[in-house]
């Protein structure tokens, strides 16, 4: 039995009491302050006095006791369970006749009784094509998890769903739903560059017929033909330029290059005067005669000249400005021209159509990605049928459909990322200091 | 000095939020807040200043008002979509830890919802808060329909599971239905993208676009995840629009459906419409009726005599076969001009109101080139009740048989074999033999080409099968969408209605010029013999040889100046003065209208002009501007009716 003994001393580490400095008075011993020691002596003593020696000192047997009898009461306050005993110990002593069978595993019989045993299932057995399923699932990519109920009442006829008013509950005040706000009712931002909102189907026109009309066949394939071969032109004109620059980029460099290789040479290969050869510039300099006074007729003749010339150039800045002055007519002109062929364009914009067309699009797009280009909706001259078999039908109507949302502004560009960017990893060799073999 | 406020802290910065910051607040996932968006509606916005919105180094791209985000918080599908990450993380948690039964046992109970008690979500609430009533889900129609009969007909993919396509082929063959039940479709249009329809619902007009059968290319750039967000929306809503739409007719929705027929390719024929108390099969009911649908005796009785006229029908069917060469139909007779070239005759119109009646009474059969789901709803939409298609068109037709001698129209879509040409004529010959020839024709039968029956529902008439016949060379497919401005120049109207009044008087005058001319050229045999080798050549003309007919155009412009100046020769020879031309009376009362038209014209013009001297500088300009653009619009319209004219008068010469 474990010796059971009073938490002794003081937790705190030493200290001197109220000794804070052993300058002074205060130090002296006979101004030490021992009353925590007195009054633990007295403790001591009226322990020795009460119990016969100090508790601390005892053995744990002669301070505590074990209680092997029990509750002399209880016998008397429950007699019919004390007398019988639990039921709970009646159930554990309960003991089979038959032995326990053994957990033991055993080898199978060697041999057969004829009948092949029925080859156990595995259950809960996760097949891959179902773990991948499920990767899929933790990945975010669940299939729908909307339920699609056929319609089996009329949405459109049933009041609106209110908390139905129990007149129980009268006494509660009413929930108030949240308000829908107006922003949420604001159409949608169109990417038409007239501004105005598309329709979700635009009216085809009479040349998209599989058929059409040879004059409305004829203006949109000129249409998407000057298109088309602006694109090229500017694709073209693009490939130039990248070229020009790439060249201009190469003649730089090989400038560059050669400037380098003759400094390079000039640094090391210069005729030195080491070799003989000297140059002959401050020679020349010191050998320089100076100039004469001048005499009053030649600061005269000077001055003319300057006075001349000074002349000239004021006329020609007046010239100038003469020119300009006139010119500002001009540009005031073509700035008046420019704004009035903005102002006709708004007009027929304006009472042209009263629908934003997809082709002219703002500049400013939602989303980094730009829309995707829209496929040309045209078939060409020489696949153009009458026949409804022969027809090869143009465009593709799921990007359209995908565009249109976009161009609605239903919402952003968006491409599907088939890769995500993934962390970077560095392949190291693996080494540690025992591979390090030394001489 | 007025108090310096904090950056950030009021206006635009506080109006908007970007994305990032959305997604954070709601604490969802980006694809999940893209969807809750694109359900609730809710649209990126564009605010005006970008830079004092967004706090970020980065530029943020896409805005969304603050408001907006803020009542996405009181969405009910936001928790079930928080409880889906969840779930999301436990199924990733049990597979890091190997435990692979418990991932899939977490995963097979949350999709029971009778396991778990949490039901699957609908989107029911959301549809009934953006379509607070039947019209505005009605007009937002054209977009559902355009992507569910677009999804109907895509190839089943990873992304497209086969389960949505069936579902959306399903409830646009239920659309379908209704629109044939209400006879509610109105036009439709054959483009080179697909097919355009539009339907007259309940005072709505809708357009949507099908595509042709079997031409889906998937491409790169679509996201099929944020398509499929639309689709599931939209086939919600089209359920809920459909079950109205049958129940405003007395139907029971949702319709019977009889996967074996699908199965085997019936489309519209594997749905059999019930009514809400009798099973009357197609029985018209009063549309866009009220909510009372008890049985009304007068209905009733209109009922049973309507299924007493179909049973009577066989009986009406084979009269057809005695006189096959009439073709008994509803249609209205045509008045046709005696000589092809003739006045164009007014036609008494079908009554355009009841488009039920264009094709009733008919009996089509489709060969297995043409495109039989689009034709089977179209005819069936405008009234006819027996069509029939060879077998490899699928299921569900009223007659697989090629020979059944109920057909009246039969719409054809082959080449004519050249060499069979000769044997076309003789039909009595091949109707006894059995083997079917490639061009052989059942006498009593109209052959017609597809396009026919598109022109016939667009033009609300039957036009004459004879432009159409097999082989033909088809009139230009118009689209009835485009609206002709005033003045424009209408293919499809008589020249009468809209030529100018200027443009009349003239072609009167050219026409007695030209007269007179013929009378002048009596006398010279050399020019006469001249005009009329021009005129041949110019009646030989088609159509498509548009560039030498605009040279003949100015050649004719030329030709009453050199008549003139041939004239004052003749008169200087003959010493005699020029004005030796008789003019009868009509003649001349025309010409002085012309001569009143003129000044009139002038008048205008003058006026015209004084008016524009007020105007300032800039808008006369620009009012000038408008006025050159108009003028070579209507100068283009002139060209064409001018060239129809000539046309016509051709025709007319030759007959």
């Amino acid at each position: 039995m474990p010796i059971l003994k009073p938490l002794a001393g003081n937790p705190n580490g030493p200290q001197q009491y109220k000794q804070p400095s052993r300058k002074g008075k205060k130090a002296w011993r006979k101004n030490v302050d021992v009353s925590d020691i007195e009054k633990g002596l007295d403790q001591v003593n009226e322990q020795i006095i009460v119990t016969g020696g100090v508790i601390a000192e005892k053995e744990s047997e002669d301070l505590f006791m074990l209680d092997v009898v029990g509750d002399s009461a209880l016998p008397k306050r429950f007699p019919k369970i004390v007398s019988k005993g639990l039921r709970a110990d009646e159930i554990i002593a309960q003991r089979s006749a038959v032995p326990a069978v053994s957990m033991r595993k055993r080898p199978e019989n060697k041999t057969t009784d004829g009948i092949i045993a029925a080859k156990r299932q595995r259950t809960n057995y996760v097949d891959q094509k179902e773990l991948r399923r499920l990767k899929k699932v933790a990945d975010g990519q669940h299939e729908s998890t909307v339920a699609i109920i056929d319609a089996d009442y009329d949405m459109w006829d049933t009041p609106a769903d209110d908390p139905v008013a129990v007149e129980k509950f009268s006494f509660l005040s009413k929930v108030e739903k949240a308000k829908a706000p107006k922003t949420m009712h604001e159409q949608p931002l169109t990417l038409a560059a007239n501004g105005k909102s598309m329709p979700a189907v635009p009216k085809p026109k009479g040349a998209h017929s599989y058929n059409p009309v040879f004059a409305d066949y004829q203006d949109l394939l000129l249409e998407e033909g000057t298109k088309a071969v602006d694109a090229e032109r500017k694709r073209l004109a693009a490939i130039d330029a990248e070229q020009a620059k790439m060249e201009a980029a190469a003649r730089s460099a090989a400038e560059a290059e050669a400037a380098e290789a003759r400094a390079n040479l000039s640094e090391w290969e210069e005729d030195s005067e080491w070799d003989g050869f000297e140059s002959g510039g401050e020679e020349l300099s010191s050998k320089a005669k100076r100039p004469q006074r001048k005499t009053q007729v030649q600061r005269n003749k000077i001055k003319r000249r300057k006075e001349e010339e000074r002349r000239v150039k004021l006329e020609a800045a007046l010239k100038k400005k003469n020119a300009q002055v006139e010119r500002i007519k001009q540009l005031a002109e073509e700035v008046a021209l420019e704004h009035q062929a903005m102002e006709v364009e708004k007009i027929e914009m304006s009472d042209d159509s009263e629908d934003g067309n997809d082709v002219e699009l703002r500049h400013r797009q939602l989303g980094k990605l730009r829309l995707p280009e829209k496929d040309l909706e045209l078939v060409l001259p020489d696949e153009l049928q009458d026949s409804l078999r022969l027809l090869k039908p143009e465009g593709n109507l799921l990007k359209d459909r995908y565009r249109s949302m976009l161009v609605r502004g239903k919402m952003e560009a968006r491409r599907h990322n088939p890769f995500k960017k993934q962390a970077k990893t560095k392949i190291t060799e693996k080494w540690t200091y025992k591979d390090f073999v030394l001489g | 000095m007025a108090k310096i406020k904090r950056r950030g802290q009021a206006g635009q910065a506080k109006n908007y939020l970007t994305r990032t910051q959305a997604v954070k607040k709601l604490q969802l996932s980006l694809p999940d807040f893209r969807k809750l968006c694109i359900w609730k509606g809710i649209y990126p916005r564009e605010p005006r200043n970008k830079k004092k919105v967004s706090k970020s180094a980065t530029a943020s791209t896409t805005f969304y008002y603050t408001k907006d985000v803020q009542y996405l918080l009181h969405e009910p599908l936001l928790q079930k979509f928080r409880e889906q990450k969840v779930l999301e993380k436990k199924i990733s948690r049990a597979l890091g830890r190997g435990d692979v039964t418990d991932a899939s046992r977490l995963e097979r109970s949350a999709a029971r919802p009778d396991k778990t008690g949490k039901p699957r979500y609908t989107l029911h609430h959301v549809i009934r808060e953006r379509y607070p009533t039947f019209a505005d889900a009605l007009r937002d129609l054209d977009d559902c329909l355009s992507m569910l009969f677009l999804f109907a007909n895509l190839p089943s993919t990873s992304a497209v599971p086969a389960k949505m396509i069936a579902r959306c082929e399903r409830l646009c063959l239920e659309f379908e239905h209704y629109l044939i039940v209400s006879h509610g479709l109105r036009k439709s249009f054959l483009s080179i993208k697909g097919i355009y329809y539009q339907a007259n619902i309940q005072g709505e007009d809708i357009l949507w676009l099908v595509p042709y059968k079997f031409n889906q290319r998937i491409v790169g750039d679509v996201d099929f995840r944020i398509m499929g967000t639309f689709v599931e929306f939209y086939m919600t809503l089209l359920g809920f629009v459909n079950y109205r739409l049958y129940t405003s007719i007395g139907l029971k929705y949702p319709p019977k459906f009889d996967q074996l027929k699908d199965d085997q390719g019936a489309e519209l024929g594997a749905f059999a419409l019930e009514g809400v108390n009798i099973a009357t099969n197609g029985a018209k009911a009063a549309v866009g009726g009220d909510a009372e649908y008890g049985p009304d005796p007068m209905l009733q009785a209109a009922v049973d005599k309507l299924v007493r006229q179909l049973k009577e029908e066989p009986g009406v069917e084979s009269e057809v076969i005695v006189d096959a060469e009439e073709v008994p139909s509803d249609a209205l007779d045509k008045f046709e001009p005696v000589a092809p070239g003739g006045d164009v005759l007014p036609q008494p119109s079908h009554s355009s109101s009841d488009p039920a009646e264009l094709f009733a009474g008919m009996t089509f059969f489709l060969s297995r080139e043409t495109p039989r789901q689009p034709l089977e709803f179209i005819l069936r939409a405008f009234g006819c009740k027996r069509i029939g298609w060879d077998s490899v068109l699928g299921e569900g037709s009223f007659t697989t048989d090629e020979s059944d001698p109920a057909i009246t129209h039969q719409i054809v879509d082959r080449p004519v074999v050249q060499a069979a040409m000769s044997s076309e004529g003789d039909g009595e010959d091949n109707q006894t033999s059995q083997k079917v020839d490639p061009n052989q024709r059942y006498p009593g039968r109209v052959y017609v080409q597809p396009q026919w029956v598109w022109d016939c529902v667009n033009n609300d008439e039957l036009k004459s099968p004879e432009l159409y016949a097999p082989g033909a060379p088809l009139p230009p497919h118009l689209s009835p969408f485009v609206k002709t401005a005033q003045g424009q120049y209408d293919p499809t109207l008589p020249l009468e209605v809209q030529e100018t009044e200027a443009e009349t008087l003239d072609a009167d005058l050219a026409e007695v010029d030209e007269a007179e001319g013929d009378e002048v050229d009596n006398d010279m045999d050399v020019e006469s013999g001249n005009d009329d080798s021009e005129e041949e050549a110019a009646a030989e003309l088609s159509e498509e040889e548009e560039d030498e007919e605009d040279e003949e155009d100015e050649e004719d412009e030329e030709e009453p100046a050199t008549l003139q100046r041939q004239r004052e020769l003749e008169a200087e020879i003959a010493g005699k003065a020029v004005a030796s031309k008789t003019v009868d009376a009509k003649t001349k009362a025309k010409l002085e209208a012309r001569k009143a038209l003129e000044k009139k014209t002038r008048e205008e013009a003058e006026d015209l002009e004084r008016a524009k001297g007020m105007l300032s500088k800039k808008k006369r300009k620009l009012f000038e501007q408008m006025q050159y653009t108009n003028n070579k619009k209507s100068a283009e319209d002139m060209k064409l009716r001018s060239k129809r004219r000539k046309m016509e008068k051709e025709l007319a010469k030759k007959a």
